[in-house]
């Protein structure tokens, strides 16, 4: 049995799914096939309804 | 991001894909490969001297191609890791030429281009399935002719454009004055090396090229095989002049785009492709467009659409507001063909169903809101976990329990879903780690009895 999660892709789900249980105390392994997490919200300039800066 | 890549319970493995998962809920056995990036992760401190010096140019995937970068290269600027990779494709060292420039100038003696893909086995009680989705690919609608027409770009492009830290630096200069600066800047530098051979000429025999070549013509040196040569390079540098003051003259009458058409329902909505609603599209057109007017008052934007779907929390008040102080005007109808007019700039040729008319319009700058389609690799990936697809190629999940996946402890969330806007793509993140964490702390109270 094991405590562990392994979330797979590290776009905005990725990550918040990832922080989640970090922050719950599981320990979390998180892959990404590109070089860098972010995906597709961190190509994005703002967000809406609030034209808040993406990630 | 940045909360990631610091967390002490997050062990972030970029650049790295599931190759195999055995087991069961609670107890799976997970190898990952970590491929190669030729840079050691512990050693790269992100500086960037190596891909300012390395010589080879690509296009910049992360910036959908509009700009460029080189074979060594960090995903973006701000990316977690930083760690910079080096593309295998296109590295010279890697393809057997001689180079190794990053290698000599990276301090931190990070490249080692003998770094192999390494398979690491993890064991896990359960697992998230995030993977996202892809951009439609447009090129499939034959009427729209994306990639025949230059200026006819997708939303994910346009997004690259107005980002201040994109290609542009926030500008909307339209791709094809983008490429004709590129040529520009392509001649003027061959002027610059017929230049340098020239005056290498003109040392040597102390003579202007154009008085040499005077000369020349008129039948002097007849014979000379060194002179024969020096006149072919100065009448290929007098070839270059012309293109390069038509281009520049071409150039002067660049300005941003300010007249926009948005499309919507590219690949979505349409029995061709996918027959389901994108959700968030009518919303990131309508962003986009406000954006573009904020960048430059003038700019005005017709939404082209079957209808506006503007629903979620502020979202109605959104369109309205975009049309009364960001000149946008919406149009209801669908776009039967774009053809490219006068100065480049895109022809939409479209029926208004309010005024039952079929009418034509030129714009600067025609932007495609493409579907959501299920993301690339997506097959294999639902094979290795050894869970279902539904029949549009997004991991399918019951109603009852939209979480959880065809198999017992994998769970999806985000637009691996289906497709889904952020905050929606939050929540569900939220939930999908709830419903693992009752996996793993449900397998720990047993252990512990």
């Amino acid at each position: 049995m094991s405590k562990d999660v392994l979330v797979i892709g590290g776009g905005i789900a990725g990550i918040q799914a990832s922080l989640d249980l970090a922050e719950m105390g599981v320990h979390v392994y998180l892959v990404e096939s590109l070089p860098s997490i972010g995906g597709k919200m961190a190509q994005l300039d703002k967000t809406f309804p609030t034209n808040d800066c993406a990630i | 991001m940045l909360d990631v890549g610091r967390h002490p319970h997050i062990d972030l493995m970029a650049y790295s894909e599931v190759e195999a998962v055995g087991g069961q809920s609670g107890d799976f056995k997970v190898t990952v490969r970590r491929k190669a990036r030729y840079v050691e992760e512990d050693r790269c401190t992100g500086c960037g001297a190596c891909k300012e010096k390395c010589p080879t140019v690509l296009p910049d995937a992360f910036n959908e191609g509009l700009g460029t970068r080189k074979a060594i290269y960090s995903w973006f600027a701000q990316g977690i890791p930083s760690t910079h990779t080096i593309d295998p494709a296109h590295c010279r060292q890697l393809n057997g030429k001689k180079c190794g420039i990053c290698q000599k100038v990276c301090q931190a003696e990070a490249i080692n281009f003998d770094q192999k893909d390494r398979m690491v086995e993890l064991e896990v009680g359960a697992i998230i399935a995030a993977t996202g989705y892809t951009v439609f690919d447009p090129s499939q609608i034959p009427e729209y002719q994306y990639r025949e027409i230059p200026n006819v770009i997708t939303a994910i492009e346009f997004e690259r454009l107005l980002s201040a830290s994109g290609p542009t630096g926030g500008h909307l200069h339209r791709p094809s004055d983008l490429m004709v600066e590129a040529e520009i800047a392509a001649l003027k530098k061959d002027v610059n090396k017929s230049e340098k051979v020239l005056s290498k000429y003109e040392e040597k025999y102390d003579e202007p090229s154009s008085a040499f070549y005077e000369a020349y013509q008129k039948g002097e040196y007849q014979g000379d095989a060194d002179r024969a040569k020096w006149a072919e390079r100065y009448e290929a540098h007098l070839g270059l002049a012309g293109p390069l003051e038509r281009l520049k003259k071409e150039a002067e009458g660049f300005d941003v785009a300010k007249r926009l058409a948005f499309i919507q329902c590219v690949g979505s909505r349409d029995f061709r492709f996918y027959p389901f609603c994108s959700g968030f599209c009518c919303m990131h057109s309508i962003k986009e467009a406000i954006i573009a007017n904020e960048h430059e008052r003038e700019t005005t934007s017709v939404v082209f659409g079957m209808d506006i779907r503007a629903v979620g929390k502020g979202f109605e008040e959104y369109k309205v507001r975009g049309g009364n102080q960001s000149g946008i005007s919406y149009i209801r109808g669908r776009v039967a063909e774009i053809t490219e007019g006068p100065g480049r700039n895109p022809v939409v040729t479209y029926e208004d169903t309010r005024e039952r008319k079929v009418a034509s319009r030129e714009f600067d700058l025609v932007i495609l809101a493409t579907a959501c389609a299920p993301g690339h690799g997506v097959g294999r990936l639902a094979e290795i976990l050894g869970i279902e697809l539904n029949r549009f190629g997004f991991f399918k999940t019951g109603t009852s329990q939209p979480l959880d996946t065809t198999r017992p402890g994998i769970f999806a969330c985000g637009c691996a879903h289906g497709p889904m806007d952020i905050p929606e793509s939050v929540a569900q993140a939220s939930g999908a780690a709830a419903r693992a964490a009752q996996v793993v702390t449900a397998a720990g109270l047993r252990k512990a009895s």
